[in-house]
């Protein structure tokens, strides 16, 4: 079996909190067997298939998670259809399209690029630089961020009104930076939601929202995957890896909404600079 | 024709265009793409299933900014 059970449990955990915690899950999953001395490689077709099914319960968690918002904004996407308008006072709409609209750079950037950036890029040092400036990007925005006004309105509203068209974008093409391995993408997202003048909170919950589509459609385009040959051996594991992976996301995705409601970037900016530089260190000596 | 329609008709056919691109992408391997289309290789079985999923999304994208443009004029919502 090329990953047991321990070993799968184990990244699953790892997946489902690093994917939603803005420290990147691809660097993660790369730095660690390579720490530890794991015969894992980023670019094993096994490893491929176990990531689909992390991801795939981690995108089914977000879903649920934020269920309720999905049918109104389902709702308003398809009232937007049928009335050929966003109406101005329609803010489930309004987000709907927004989300829409910023996943489609991500989207193409990913099925464009994902195969080369991921030979270009495969080696854990590389994943422990990246991780490093990753730190430094998340830094960066806290700095750069515009201080959102006070608004006493619903969080969709305030998203949707603060996010123009342009920048959502800007925000979703920034996702595909997660192609690179140490790069995160909710890092990146909550880091231009916090550039264009959105809250801490709202950046938050703009990022998971966005991120949904494109984690389930990434998973489910490489599901043959793991249903077809290259899915021998691993499809146990998958399972428990994805459990694992579902729980973490779940309890991840809790935490973060609440800590973000008056918390900052700046410790995962510092976790990430000091990993990455120590794991980079660690692999440029040993 | 003033510059709106002609943007929506530029819009309705690059969406079929590109829609039909994707199927192509889909059922054909890269040897029998035209060879003008990215993707084509001589001789391989591969079938570019990304391409055409990317395609088909921007096509699908560019028909339903057509909709929009086409429909009336913009009113505040009443129905909730």
């Amino acid at each position: 079996m090329p990953i047991s059970y321990f070993q799968a449990a184990l990244l699953g955990l790892l997946q489902g909190v690093s994917e939603l915690f803005p420290v990147s899950s691809l660097g993660h999953s790369v730095i660690l067997p390579r720490l530890v001395g794991w015969h894992i490689h980023q670019n094993d077709k096994f490893f491929i298939t176990f990531l689909v099914a992390t991801h795939l319960a981690t995108a089914l968690v977000l879903l649920l998670f934020f269920g309720r918002d999905w049918v109104r904004i389902v709702k308003g996407l398809g009232r937007s259809l049928r009335d050929r308008e966003i109406a101005p006072d329609d803010t489930d709409a309004k987000l709907g399209w927004l989300l829409v609209v910023g996943t489609i750079p991500a989207g193409l950037l990913g099925l464009l690029l994902e195969h080369k950036l991921r030979s270009v890029f495969a080696s854990a040092q590389s994943a422990a630089i990246f991780l490093c400036v990753n730190g430094f990007l998340l830094y960066g925005a806290e700095l750069l961020r515009r201080r959102a006004p006070v608004v006493e309105e619903e969080d969709d509203a305030r998203i949707a009104r603060t996010v123009s068209w342009r920048n959502v974008v800007l925000v979703g093409a920034a996702q595909a930076l997660a192609l690179v391995p140490g790069l995160s993408r909710s890092g990146a997202t909550m880091g231009g939601g916090l550039l264009v003048g959105l809250s801490h909170k709202d950046a938050a919950r703009f990022a998971f929202l966005l991120a949904t589509p494109i984690i389930g459609a990434a998973a489910a385009l490489k599901l043959p995957e793991l249903a077809g040959s290259a899915g021998n051996g691993v499809r146990g594991p998958a399972l428990v890896g994805a459990l694992c992976s579902a729980v973490t996301a779940y309890l991840a995705v809790r935490f973060l909404m609440r800590y973000f409601e008056r918390n900052t970037l700046t410790p995962f900016a510092v976790y990430c600079f000091l990993a990455g530089g120590a794991a980079a260190i660690y692999f440029a000596v040993g | 024709m003033d510059s709106k329609k002609l943007l929506v008709v530029l819009a309705i056919v690059a969406g079929l265009v590109l829609i039909a691109l994707g199927i192509v992408y889909w059922v054909e391997p890269a040897k029998s793409l035209p060879s003008f289309v990215p993707g084509h290789e001589a001789g391989s079985s591969h079938h570019h299933v990304k391409h055409g999923v990317a395609a088909f999304l921007v096509g699908l994208a560019a028909l339903v900014f057509a909709w929009f443009n086409t429909g009336g004029k913009r009113t505040s919502r009443t129905a909730a």
